[in-house]
């Protein structure tokens, strides 16, 4: 039989359908499917649950209820027009179940990012990319340790009750999330959110404690001293700061210069080079060098109190601003917590952390800056099989190595690598190429972290809140505080190690005797401490916490310049009846100490070059724009600029000693460590230091010279760059910005170029690529009732779309606060600023 | 279209926009069970592919509308996120759902004609 011709109607009929079936196939599957990197496009376009619901889910609702299993009575959540939840709760377990559902409502991708970057567990996100990072991350075993010390503790300790209460809120919110919350950044990566369990709580303290105790000055001492020998470098990388204003008031009233004639570069010193190339490769192993401020960045955290009598109102006074990396959302989340006849109390915390880190309550107010103390060694460990270790020798005894098998996996949960990690009594071990090298860093001891804030919250009093951290372990904190009776108190509280022989700890130590380890810690009686003094105010500002001619207790020696502490001090001794309002300025000051000890150093020796006929054009007008300046850092500013860039070029030129001398004619060209500016202003002192001559120039440089060199070439680089001194291009607030990055990085969700008030080592520093900064400022009054204000960069919800993620911005970048509600009840909440109310009740 | 045609075409979009709260895949399966119980329809699969468009475009102008500029913020976002003008975002947005619609009612359409006998 012959078939029949098809018909072009049939045939177009047949076309149509393969048409659709194919293109059904190609949508369903890109629907359904992550494609190159864009995610499923079903799951991300859907208009009911997909992307575009985040707008939906931007806005909280006026009123709604939700379960949380373990919840023992009615809790009361308002949000107020702040996007601050202000928590009612009969007891202290049900407001952190309050608080981790509530904080995994608004921030619920950061806890998750959070979490992986401790846990080291990228990769199942990221892919095969993150892979190197999640090594690293656990090869640095802070899991591990934080895994370790829970174990051994008791599961009644009130960490391990808060933690449990908050994975319990968290996972509720997460159980019972409706598809249109789902974050954004899940949605674009494919994911879902874990559970949490509450020892993430502890990977998260373990993580700030890494952020903030991670700094190696030993580092830098021994890549320094490889290239101009032990004196040098104990003259750059001072035990002491040469500037003594310290945290604890030695009475003096002003600073104190205890300047010195620099010792002249000498030989270099392999023995160090060998020690410095093996600690870096161990740090670089570990992730212990983050990308942190590069040269002419300066971060750094304030915080400071005046007692009543320094007051307009007769009350105590208390301003913090911790400085750490800007992020959205941020690294605060601010909440009021009311626990009946318990803790009443109000500030900021982590993302994963239950109860107020830095905040205030009925009675007292603190904050917190880093102290940078020492607390990190390294010792050499005897093993039995350098390939497969099982044991490693102390004292000719082998004690069995602690041994953790890490399974790396990737986005389909397939295992991308195993590895072993080990560990001796002192920490985690690694090998470096035919060592093994263990770690002791205090963060790997804290046994109950984040219990001491806890304890904080509920202070009544100043001493009690004193006696609240007593046991702190890291990292390090000048925690100051202030009560409603007006007493004011500071001190440097974390575990401070005592070596043998009152050593440093700069070299790798002999692991294979017991007598290198730590023989204890300093007692608590030994910190850097005050209380009521008689200058009526306390401030810290990382600077050195005490002067060494008080107490010889050695705490570390990475101290900051002291420009914003003289600054602040300076300031506050002028200042005696501070108010809320001029706290708050004084936070965001334009004017720079720095500037101050520098400016006149810069003009005197160009006029010395002038007066010697050595001045051309070139210097005078770099000079005379340069005396122009009134030293402050405001955004209209157009010479600011100058100082900066002279500034770096000052720096760049006079240690370019420190340059390895493989690097020093190549455009990467970059001292392994940069001494503290307080030396270069130590050496500016002595005009024919060898130190001003320039490397590889058949003349010998002076002071003058290079001062000279630093102005006229910063002049040239401005002016290429930003075209003349008039020009707008000048102004501060154009060339240097602080940028916000979202935690992915991504520009579209990151708020970038922001033109602020401040500069290196002002109060507000605003540096270099300006992506540190004063992540939360406050300001406490406390009189009878205490009041409060408070802002941080960003806002409370995670959301792009709430009017919660940005909201801020504008009053951070303005130095303004915002007033922040702390009632006592509901009722005392004004009507008009509640804009969600939510009622919690136990539930399966 | 006739009045009847008419009010098939909003309970389409209806069934469209109540189904998608159960999930992008609703579309083509609403779609499908279109194409295949009603073939009278004249041009049933365009009338889908509409009908879709419509309901999730109903969707976000609810979202638009009650969300006081939070639809607004996003979609400056997501445009930025993606390199992509914010319309062009709803315009993909929308045109997902009436391909999706459109090649399921075509290939639901013409196995229910095999199935009828056609």
């Amino acid at each position: 039989m012959v078939p029949l011709p098809m018909s072009h109607t049939t045939f177009r009929s047949r076309v149509r359908i393969a048409l659709a079936a194919v293109l059904l196939l190609v949508v369903g599957f890109v629907g359904a499917r992550p494609v190159g990197g864009v995610p499923a496009l079903g799951g991300f376009l859907d208009p009911a649950g997909g992307v575009w619901a985040l707008a939906r889910s931007a806005r909280l609702p006026e009123r709604s209820s939700a379960r949380i299993a373990g919840l023992t009575g009615p809790v009361e959540v308002r949000t107020d027009d702040r996007g601050v939840p202000h928590v009612f709760a009969a007891t202290e377990e049900d407001a952190w179940r309050a608080q981790g559902y509530l904080v995994a409502r608004d921030r619920l991708f950061q806890l998750e990012l959070q979490r992986r970057a401790t846990t080291g567990t990228l990769a199942e996100v990221f892919g095969e990319r993150a892979l190197e990072a999640d090594r690293t991350a656990r090869r640095r075993a802070l899991a591990w340790m934080a895994d370790r010390n829970a174990a051994k503790a008791d599961a009644g300790t009130l960490i391990a009750r808060a933690a449990r209460a908050y994975a319990d809120g968290v996972n509720a919110w997460i159980d019972a999330m409706p598809r249109s919350a789902l974050p954004l950044e899940f949605r674009l990566l494919g994911q879902r959110p874990a559970r949490w369990e509450p020892r993430h709580t502890y990977y998260l303290f373990a993580q700030m404690a890494l952020t903030l105790a991670y700094e190696d000055e030993a580092l830098s001492r021994l890549g320094v001293r490889a290239l101009v020998g032990r004196a040098a470098t104990d003259a750059l990388f001072p035990l002491n700061s040469p500037i003594q204003e310290p945290i604890q008031p030695n009475g003096a009233g002003t600073p104190r210069y205890d300047f010195t004639a620099l010792p002249p570069p000498g030989a270099p010193d392999t023995v160090a080079e060998i020690a410095w190339r093996e600690r870096e490769s161990i740090d670089l192993a570990l992730g212990l060098q983050p990308d942190g401020p590069g040269l002419g960045d300066a971060i750094g955290s304030n915080n400071w109190v005046v007692a009543p009598g320094r007051t307009a109102a007769g009350y105590a006074l208390l301003a913090g601003d911790p400085h750490l990396e800007l992020s959205l959302p941020s690294i605060w989340y601010e909440i009021h917590l009311h626990v009946d006849n318990g803790p009443d109390v109000a500030g900021v915390t982590f993302a994963g952390s239950p109860g107020v880190i830095i905040g205030f309550n009925r009675n007292v107010a603190w904050s917190f800056t880093n102290t940078g103390a020492d607390v990190r060694d390294y010792y050499a460990e005897t093993v039995d099989d350098a390939s497969r270790p099982t044991r490693y020798r102390v004292d000719g005894d082998w004690r069995p190595l602690d041994r953790r098998i890490e399974v790396f996996r990737g986005t389909g949960g397939e295992t991308l690598r195993v590895d072993t990690l080990y560990s001796t009594h002192r920490g985690p071990m690694v090998r470096e190429g035919s060592r093994w090298l263990s770690i002791r860093w205090t963060p790997f001891e804290a046994g109950r972290p984040g219990e001491d804030f806890l304890l904080l919250d509920r202070a009544g009093s100043v001493p009690e809140w004193l006696d609240g951290w007593k046991e702190f372990v890291a990292p390090a904190q000048n925690g100051v505080v202030a009560d409603r009776t007006g007493r004011i108190a500071i001190r440097s509280t974390g575990k401070y190690p005592v070596r043998p022989g009152g050593g440093r700890g700069d070299e790798v130590q002999d692991g294979s005797t017991a007598a290198s380890d730590w023989t204890g810690f300093l007692p608590l009686g030994s910190y850097p401490f005050a209380i009521d003094p008689a200058q009526g105010f306390l401030a810290s500002a990382n600077q050195q916490p005490v002067d060494p001619a008080v107490n010889r207790n050695y705490f570390g020696s990475n101290w900051y310049s002291p420009w914003r502490a003289m600054r602040i001090n300076e300031i506050l001794r002028a200042d005696s009846r501070v108010t809320p309002e001029s706290m708050r300025r004084f936070q965001t000051d334009p004017g720079s100490a720095r500037a101050d000890a520098f400016v006149p150093a810069l003009l005197a020796a160009a006029e010395r070059m002038a007066a010697a006929g050595r001045a051309d054009v070139a210097l005078r007008r770099a000079a005379a724009l340069l005396a122009e300046w009134d030293r402050r850092y405001t955004r209209d500013n157009r010479r600011a600029v100058l100082f900066d860039r002279a500034m770096v070029e000052l720096t760049r030129s006079v240690w370019d000693e420190l340059i390895p001398p493989a690097e020093r004619n190549t455009p990467m060209a970059r001292a392994v460590a940069y001494p503290e500016e307080m030396v270069l202003l130590e050496l500016l002192a002595d005009s024919s230091s060898a130190w001003w001559d320039r490397v590889g120039t058949p003349e010998v440089e002076r002071r003058d010279d290079i001062v000279a060199a630093a102005l006229r070439t910063s002049l040239a680089s401005a002016e290429k760059e930003l075209g003349p001194p008039e020009s707008d291009e000048w102004l501060w607030g154009r060339a240097h910005h602080a940028n916000v990055f979202h935690l992915l990085r991504l520009p579209a969700l990151s708020a970038l170029e922001l033109p602020v008030q401040g500069g290196p080592s002002t109060l507000s520093p605003s540096p270099g690529r300006g992506t540190h900064g004063a992540s939360w400022r406050m300001v406490v009054e406390l009189g009878p009732e205490v009041r409060a204000w408070g802002i941080y960069p960003g806002g409370q919800s995670g959301n792009p779309a709430s009017p919660f993620y940005l909201d801020r911005l504008p009053g951070w970048l303005a130095g303004t606060l915002d007033p922040v509600l702390f009632p006592r009840s509901i009722e005392e909440l004004p009507p008009a600023r509640i804009r969600s109310a939510l009622s919690l009740r136990g539930g399966p | 279209m006739t009045l009847r045609g008419l009010l098939g075409f909003v309970v389409l979009t209806l069934a469209f926009a109540a189904a998608t709260s159960l999930g992008w895949w609703a579309v083509p399966a609403t779609a499908a069970l279109w194409g295949a119980l009603l073939p009278s329809v004249r041009r049933p699969a365009l009338v889908a592919a509409l009908a879709a468009a419509l309901a999730w475009a109903g969707w976000l102008l609810v979202d638009g509308i009650s969300g006081s500029g939070a639809f607004g913020i996003l979609a400056t976002r997501l445009s930025i996120l993606m390199h992509l003008p914010s319309v062009a975002l709803v315009v993909l947005t929308l045109g997902f759902a009436a391909v999706l619609a459109w090649s399921a009612a075509v290939v639901a359409g013409a196995g229910g004609g095999r199935l009828r006998g056609n």
